[in-house]
This record gives C-alpha cells, structure tokens and sequence, in this order.
C-alpha cells in the first residue's frame, strides 16, 4: 500500500516536473530582440538601401566583430574595437573614398563613451554610432564603463552597414543603393556572473506569464483536489485517480452527439476565455501609448493579436456554433445520432489538437504574428515568426479538417435522416441556419485550405507562390477572402438561427414569415460568395471588380433586414415573456443592427476608403461577432442549457449577467468607431496622445466587460448544482428537441417521434 | 475636448465637410450615411421598445390562438405584403446609398496623369519608413525648408493637386492620410496611385499625419510620417 503511494506521489512529481521543464525547449529563432525605440534602431540600416537590395532584412555577407575582454570587473573603464568586413565593400573596396561603413551599437547596461572623433553619442542616447569623420572606416573603438554589479551579463547589440560608396556621386538618391547591413549580438559577461540555463532570454514576455500563471495555477489546483480526496475521503491515490478517470473516460472515448456537443460547447467558451484573456492584454497595452517594450513589446503585441482574432473566429465561435448544431441537429430533426459518429468524435478532437499547435508559437520563441488574415508577403518571408508562424498555419490546417469533416456529417444527417412529418421545410430555423452554413463551409473552406498549403510551401520549402519576383502578391487575398467573407457568415448564420427560434418561442407565437427567413438565409449564403472584394477596397485590384462587389455587399443588407424586421414583426401581436434567452436576443438585435448599419457604411467604396483598416473596422466586426455571434449563443446557453442538463439556470444571475454584458459591451466597443474616424490604424501597439482618454475609457470597460462574464460562468455551475427541476418544455417551445424529456435520453429519443402539422394537431384533438 | 463630446461628436473634419472634394454638409455622401444609420437604429430600437410595452405577457392573459405546441410544426404567419414593403424599402435605400457613393468614387478614382497633377510623387514604403521623392522634374520652391529629409518627411504646396505613385519593397504597406480621407495599399511589385487636393485642408506649420495601416510587421505601429502642407507664392 505504501509503496504504491510512493509510486502515486512520484507519477505526479515527475509530472510537475515535466510540465515545468517543457518551456526550456525553447528556442530563439529571431535572436534577442533589441529594444527598440527610434526608427533606426527599428529598421538597422535600412535607410541605407533605398532603390535596390533586400533593406528589410539583414545580409549575412556582412561579418561583425567585437573585440572584448574574457569578463568584466564592476565599475571597471574597458576599450572595445569593433570591425566589418565582408559585403559590398569587400567587393569593391573603396581605398580612397569615404563612406565605406557605419555602425550603432548599443549595451544592455554600463556606459558607452566615445574616445576620438570617429565615434560619437547623440544628445540623451545611449548608444554609439559612427561620425561622418567615422564613415570611411571599418574599425572603430571606444570606451565602455562596467556597471556598478559584476553578477550580470551585458549584451551588446551592433548594427554594421557595409557600403558601397556611391553617396560620392551627389545625383539624386543613388547614396543609399546597394548598402548592406547586419547585425549581431554579443554577450560579456561579469566576472562573479552565474550564467544560467536558459538565462540569456532573459525575463519572461507579457503572454508568457499569463501561460504560466495558468499553468501553475491549475497544477496547483489539481495537487489540492486530489490531495483533499486523498486525506478526506482517505482513498488511495491510485483509487482517487481510477475514481476520476472513470469519470473522464466516457468524455475521451464517446461518440454520442450530445456528449460530443458538450465537449465543443466546453471547449469554445474555454478558447473564448483565452481569447478573451489575449484581448484584455490587447487592451492593457492600448491603456495609454506605450513604447516598445513598456508592457508587450511590438513582437508579442503582434502575436497576441493575431493569436485573439484566430482564436476568437476558428477555436471559440465555430466550435460553439458546432457544438450546439452536434447537441440540437438530431434532437430536432428526430434523428438518434448524427450519421457518422465516429467521423464525429475525430472531428471534434481536431480541434484542442489544432489549437494546441496553433500555440506552440508561445513556447518556441513567439507565436504566428501575421494576423488572423496572414496576409503574403509577409506571411511568407522571412520575417515573420518562425517557428510560430508555421504552427499557425499547421493549426489552421487541422482546425479547416475539422470543420469540412464536421460539415459532410451535418449535411449527410439532415438529408437523409428526418423523422417522419420532417420536411425540409418544416425544419426549425437554426436547423435551417445550420444546413446553410454547411454549404458554406464545404464550399470555402477547400479555398482556404489550398491557399495554406502554398503558404506552407513557401515557408519551409522556399516555393515562391506568394512573394517570388513574378508572383502576385495579392492572390492570397484573393483566396483567402473567398473563404474569409464566407466563414464570418458561417458565424453569423446559425446565430440568426437561434434568434429565430428563442424570439418566437417567447413570443409565443409562430416565427413571423417562416419561408421569407429560410429564403433569407439562402440569399446571404449565396451573396456572400461573390461579395468577397469588399475586404480588398484599397489594394489596386481591378476597378470593376470592386464596383461590383460594392453593389453585391450593398444587396446583403436586403436579406438581412428582413430577418431583422421578421424577428420584430414576431413579438408585434405576440406574448413576450421577458427571461434571460429573450433578453440576450433582444440585445443582440440592437447591437447586430448597429454592427449592420456599419457594414454598410463601410461597403461603400469612398467612405470604406478612409475607414478601412481603422479601428472603425474593429467597431464594426466586434459589433457583429460578439453582438451577434456570442450574444445570442449565450442566449442558446440560456435556453438549451435546461434541455441539456435538466436544470433552470439562475433568473437573477441571468438578467444581472445581461445588464453588465450589453452595457460595457456598449461602453467599450461603441468609442471605437469615433476613435477610428479620428484616424487610428488597426493592429497599432500605440497611438497618437491625443486619443488617450478615450482608449483608456475603451480599456476600462473592456476589462469590467471581462469581469461580467464570470459572473455567467458561476450562473453555469451554481445552476448545473442548484437549479431548479426543468420539465421537458420549460419554456413551451415547438421542436422536437422539446418533445423529448431533460436531459434526452441515452438514444435521445425512446421512440423516434413524428412531426405532426397545426391543422394534422386540430383535427386529431376535435 | 472632454470625453463626452469626443463619443458624441466624431472628430475627423476630413470626413464631415470636404470629404473626397465633392458635395459636403447634408447632401454629402457623409451625411446621408448617417442620417440613414440613426433612422434605421432610431426605427429598429422604438419598434422593439413599442412591442415591449404592448405586448408583454401579463398573468391571466389568454393563450393565443397559433401558440406553440412541443412536437407540432406552427401555423404560418405572415404576410406577402407587409413583407414585400421590408424587402423593397431596404433595396430602395441601398441603392440611394450606392448611388450617393457613385460622385465620390468618380471623383476619387478620376487620379490626374502625372502631366496635370500640380505636384507628382514617387512613395516608397518599405519595413519601416516612407522614402518620397518629387517626380517630373519638380523644382522644390524655396518655402519647403520643413523636411530636413526625404525620409518620413514630405512637403507639399497648398491649393495643388498631388498624385502618389505608390510602390512597397518588400510587403504590403497601406498609405493612409487620415485627416484628408486617402487610403491606398503599398503592394510590392505593383504600381498604386491615388491623389488628393491639398486644397481640402489649411497649410499651417505643423506636419499632418501618414500612418501605415496594412499590417507590415514589428513595428508596423512606428511606421508614421508626417506631410506639410506649406503655402507657396509663385504657384
């Protein structure tokens, strides 16, 4: 007994260890970043290579050298020689001329003194550079002082510029043309220095933190559950873990449509607090204008977005949508499962697998940086994360499977297994919502999957489909948005779905013009695929093209207003019963139409001209997907939540969780069209000083948004515990998902039911 | 300017008043857009208030007639009619808003050969700066001493008609003039061009902003450049 506690305790020791031991794996792809803060830290020299060259990034050709002591003594006066060679110098050495190289350098600690005329230190500047007496050499030295402790490393950063010469012909800008430059990094360390493993990454970035802070918070966590059942209950280790893994067994091997439902309603709204946890961090960094570094650097601000929209879109929303499609789909069209349920249960483990690649990046030096849109070039040079971004678009791959592998098996289910008085038809909405969306998907995602995968070819086997001297650079935005426009209506359709049927059933009456919304849905379907070139207003594409689509996303309005006006025309004559589903839709239909109004403000060529690419543009969208999307899933949390767990969730949580959600929804999102009228670009880690009040009033309420939906998930759990008995029919809605009994059975139905017509209904009770 | 009057009034008078040079104030593109937006906002939000008030469900309150009933598909509601007027009404009032976008976007696509513009010039973006040169032989006149270089600094005569030939080295860059309304993506390997008649906005001595604002890299975010608009005499 006691050894195999012994055994018990190690397991989980060694656990901890590996999990700890994990992220000093990592490695340094990009090198230490410098700090930077002027443009020529910024850019190296790029300055340098105007007209010719590959002035983004550094040429290796370029040799730096600095010439430095073994270690260094506190407070100790050192003089260091640094030299170039190597470039277009050496290829045509400029004996006589001047203008043969430059350099900056800059030291992580000490002080940098010049000693002669070649080497001089700008006004309030750390660094060094060369003078203009200084440009016709290669060597320079000077002086450095040790800082005040000899138990540090101090890291050097050098950019050299080999040049060619040409700046002596006075002509218009030949100057910079042809220069090459480079740089290095070099670490001295203190003479008592302890130079430790993974030391020289230095502190840990902003993301980092929060990763390990849940990582330690929930092995913590783990230790005192099982350890309180260990002492309380006094089992065994070995009978706390067979106790649990009984319970997790079912979850990690079911191929039921309602466990598989669950488990992607779980981890969405699980991906939806990290993105949503990436968001506030967003948020924090925009709290005022900061400079690099001040609390993300540029690098890390730019995965961080990247990795929030991605999540948000492909790891929070679809799976949402998916999971109560999984969990409703069969219950209301009276099927027992879907029709493959093993290719189901695949599907739906894609998906934390894929998203856990989308990750990686954080743990092998940053992860993908290039948007959720991974616009070429820059997606596939050089300079975007490695390995980061190549994980990015590997996770995007699996998470694509997922979604076609899920789609084939949705439409597969609802051709051909209806039960009987089931026509399409007759179909519910959401049910309707959802056969369209799986067109949609089955017709984009291809697109997008072909576009990743020349991506991926051009990132790790040097194909030049995206940025080779005779590619186009625009392709990707053409195959990407071909899916892109799609896939937001593939989030938007089924949320239209749930309105549909949480607004009727409230109401208490039929949906107004049940076939006028299903022709509605269709329409957008369709429009949404040739609407796509609205992303594309400013790239230069072709002018009649973008006419066009102009007119097309105009026309997506039509359909739109008439989901809108049906849903309003449904209360009018109704018999609204205010509970938390009808509040939440209620909201969503105000914040959708806001969200719509600005679509079209924005499908507007010469308006879309001076807001694209603002913070107008994220009003808008985050006014349509969390407005939208989420308002109203967390309205089907509301009202299927009783189905699914036969349990009521809490009244007064509910109607609490939606006064605080839909009003700092309101207050943070709302400002963003004024500052994105003022000018703001998206995607900027800082901003002009004089937008300060108002991102910090956004940055407020986004973190009070934040905090209000805790408040939800408590509602969850105390009412999953707590809540009252539901019936079958809690909210005397008319599917068939509500003929069968709270929670369905394991079958989901004891008897496949018939769909029976109001005037079948009224004759049969005459 | 407080807060509130920042969230009321949008501030970017490139927008409100000259936008894209043509009609401005009520009849403008600008305008329209918003008048619509607060009419269609103002009707969705009373229409639901109204059904709020009148048609709540009160105890004691007699079922309806088509009530829903678990497992039995519901009566159809509607009406060809009513609905025909939302369908039509919305078309009518996107094509008045496309036809309104029909003046500016001429005005705006209409880009001068590099012979009529007053002024052409060459940009360049690349990771991380704007390079610009003056183009067609343009002799700088002697007012311009603001730019101490070709890099990030641009000046350009009031009351003139620039063009842009807009070209990026390395990714897509996007050349964006907020308080003049221009955008255009920097694509490399492309040639763009947009324009814009400094006339729209006052000369004065401090520089107008040029953001980035297509997603270039680390520090897309410091990728600004500033444009003077300078009064010239002889012009």
């Amino acid at each position: 007994m006691l050894r195999s506690k012994a055994i018990g305790i190690g397991i989980l020791l060694s656990i901890i260890f590996a999990v700890t031991a994990v992220p000093t794996g990592e490695t340094n792809p990009g090198g230490i970043e410098p700090s930077i803060s002027t443009l020529v830290e910024a850019n190296g020299c790029s300055c340098h290579n105007v007209g010719d060259g590959d002035m983004n990034n550094p040429n290796s050709e370029v040799i730096l050298n600095l010439t430095m002591p073994s270690n260094f003594t506190a407070g100790e006066t050192y003089t260091l020689i640094l030299n170039i060679s190597g470039g277009p110098n050496d290829i045509a050495p400029m004996v006589e001329g001047p203008n043969m190289g430059g350099f900056m350098l800059k030291a992580s600690s000490g002080v940098l003194t010049p000693i002669n005329d070649n080497v001089w230190k700008p006004a309030d500047a750390s660094y060094l550079t060369h003078t203009e007496d200084g440009n016709n050499l290669r060597e320079w030295s000077f002086n450095w002082t040790a800082p005040d402790s000899d138990s540090i490393v101090t890291s050097f950063m050098v950019y050299g510029n080999s040049v060619n010469g040409n700046a002596k012909d006075p002509t218009d800008n030949a100057g910079n043309s042809g220069d090459y430059w480079n740089s290095a990094t070099f670490a001295l360390a203190g003479k008592n220095a302890q130079i430790a493993e993974g030391g020289a990454h230095g502190e840990l970035s902003g993301p980092k933190k929060v990763v390990y802070g849940f990582g330690i918070v929930f092995i913590t966590l783990a230790v005192v559950v099982v350890g309180y059942r260990m002492v309380d209950q006094d089992e065994s280790f070995e009978e706390v873990m067979k106790s649990y893994w009984k319970w997790i067994y079912p979850w990690l091997t079911t191929t039921d449509h309602k466990y598989i439902g669950t488990l992607y309603i779980v981890t969405g709204f699980a991906w939806f607090f990290i993105g949503g946890v990436l968001g506030l961090l967003i948020r924090w960094q925009l709290f005022e204008p900061r400079v690099d570094g001040d609390f993300l650097t540029y690098q890390e601000y730019n995965s961080t977005f990247t990795m929030h929209g991605t999540t948000m879109i492909f790891m929070a929303a679809m799976p949402i949508i998916f999971g109560f499609a999984n969990y409703l789909i069969p219950l209301q069209i009276g099927a027992r499962d879907l029709a493959f349920p093993r290719l189901n249960s695949f599907g739906y483990w894609l998906l934390p697998t894929g998203g856990i690649v989308l990750y990686m990046g954080y743990f092998t030096g940053g992860a993908g940086d290039v948007g959720w849109t991974g616009y070429a070039p820059y997606s596939s040079g050089a300079s975007a994360t490695r390995p980061g971004t190549d994980f990015w678009v590997a996770g995007q791959l699996m998470l694509g499977a997922s979604s076609t592998l899920t789609a084939v098996n949705f439409l597969v289910t609802m051709l051909r297994m209806r039960a009987p008085g089931v026509t399409l038809m007759k179909m519910p909405l959401f049910a309707w919502s959802i056969l369209v969306t799986v067109f949609l998907l089955l017709l984009s995602i291809p697109v997008f999957t072909v576009a990743l995968i020349l991506l991926m070819a051009d990132r790790t086997f040097g194909s030049l489909y995206f940025s080779g001297p005779d590619s186009d650079p625009i392709l990707w935005q053409h195959l990407f948005w071909y899916f892109g426009h799609p896939e937001v209506y593939i989030v938007i359709l089924p949320a239209f779905g749930v309105l549909s049927e949480i607004i009727s059933t409230f109401s208490r009456r039929p949906i107004f013009g049940y076939t006028s919304m299903v022709y509605a849905m269709a329409t957008i379907g369709i429009i949404s695929f040739v609407v796509y070139g609205h992303h594309m207003f400013t790239t230069g594409a072709d002018p009649l093209f973008r006419f066009i689509v102009m007119l097309t996303t105009m026309l997506v309005a039509v359909p739109t207003g008439i989901k809108i006006f049906n849903w309003l025309a449904t209360m009018t004559g109704g018999s609204v019963v205010l509970n938390t589903p009808m509040m939440f839709s209620l909201g969503t239909i105000i914040t959708f139409t806001i969200g719509g109004i600005t679509g079209i403000i924005l499908a507007s060529i010469p308006l879309d001209i001076a807001f694209h690419d603002t913070y107008f543009v994220v009003a808008h969208f985050h006014y349509v997907l969390i407005g939208g999307t989420m308002f109203s899933f967390i309205a089907g949390v509301y009202y299927w939540f009783p189905k699914m767990t036969g349990k009521m969730m809490n009244e007064r949580l509910g109607i609490i969780h939606f006064a605080t959600t839909f009003i700092t929804f309101n207050a943070a999102f709302y400002p963003m069209h004024n500052v994105g009228i003022s000018g703001m670009p998206r995607r900027y880690a800082t901003y002009d000083a004089s937008l300060t009040e108002l991102n910090q009033f956004i940055s407020i309420f986004a973190i009070l948004f934040g905090l209000a939906q805790l408040i939800f998930v408590y509602n969850v759990f105390y009412s999953y515990r707590n809540g009252e008995k539901a019936g079958d029919n809690p909210w005397n809605g008319w599917s068939l998902e509500w003929a069968t009994s709270s929670p369905p059975p394991e079958n989901s139905f004891i008897e496949i039911p018939t769909l029976l017509d109001a005037e079948e209904e009224a004759k049969k009770s005459e | 300017m407080s807060l509130i009057s920042d969230l009321i009034y949008f501030e970017n008078p490139a927008i409100w008043d000259s936008f894209g040079g043509t009609s401005s104030g009520l009849g403008g593109l600008t305008w329209q857009m918003f008048i619509w937006s607060v009419v269609v906002g103002v009707l969705v939000i009373v229409w639901l208030i109204y059904n709020l008030i009148y048609f709540r469900h009160k105890e004691g309150d007699p079922e309806p007639k088509d009530a829903l009933k678990a497992g039995v598909f519901p009566h159809e509601r509607g009406d060809v009619k009513i609905e025909l007027t939302w369908t039509i009404a919305p078309l009518i009032l996107v094509a008045w808003l496309t036809f309104l976008s029909l003046a500016p976007l001429d005005y705006m696509w209409d880009i001068p050969d590099n012979e009529d513009a007053d002024v052409t010039v060459e940009v360049t973006a690349g990771s991380w700066y704007w390079g610009f040169e003056y183009a067609n032989g343009y002799v700088k006149p002697e007012e311009f001493t603001k730019c101490s270089s070709n890099i990030n600094c641009l000046e350009v005569p009031a009351n003139s008609i620039i063009r842009f030939n807009i070209t990026a080295q390395d990714v897509l860059h996007a050349f964006y003039l907020p308080d003049m309304g221009i955008k255009q993506d920097a694509v490399p390997g492309l040639d763009t061009a947009t324009w814009v008649d400094t006339g729209i906005v006052s000369a004065r001595d401090e520089p107008y902003r040029i953001y980035c604002t297509e997603y270039c890299g680390n520090s897309h975010s410091m990728m600004l450049a500033e444009i003077y608009v300078t009064e010239v005499n002889d012009a």
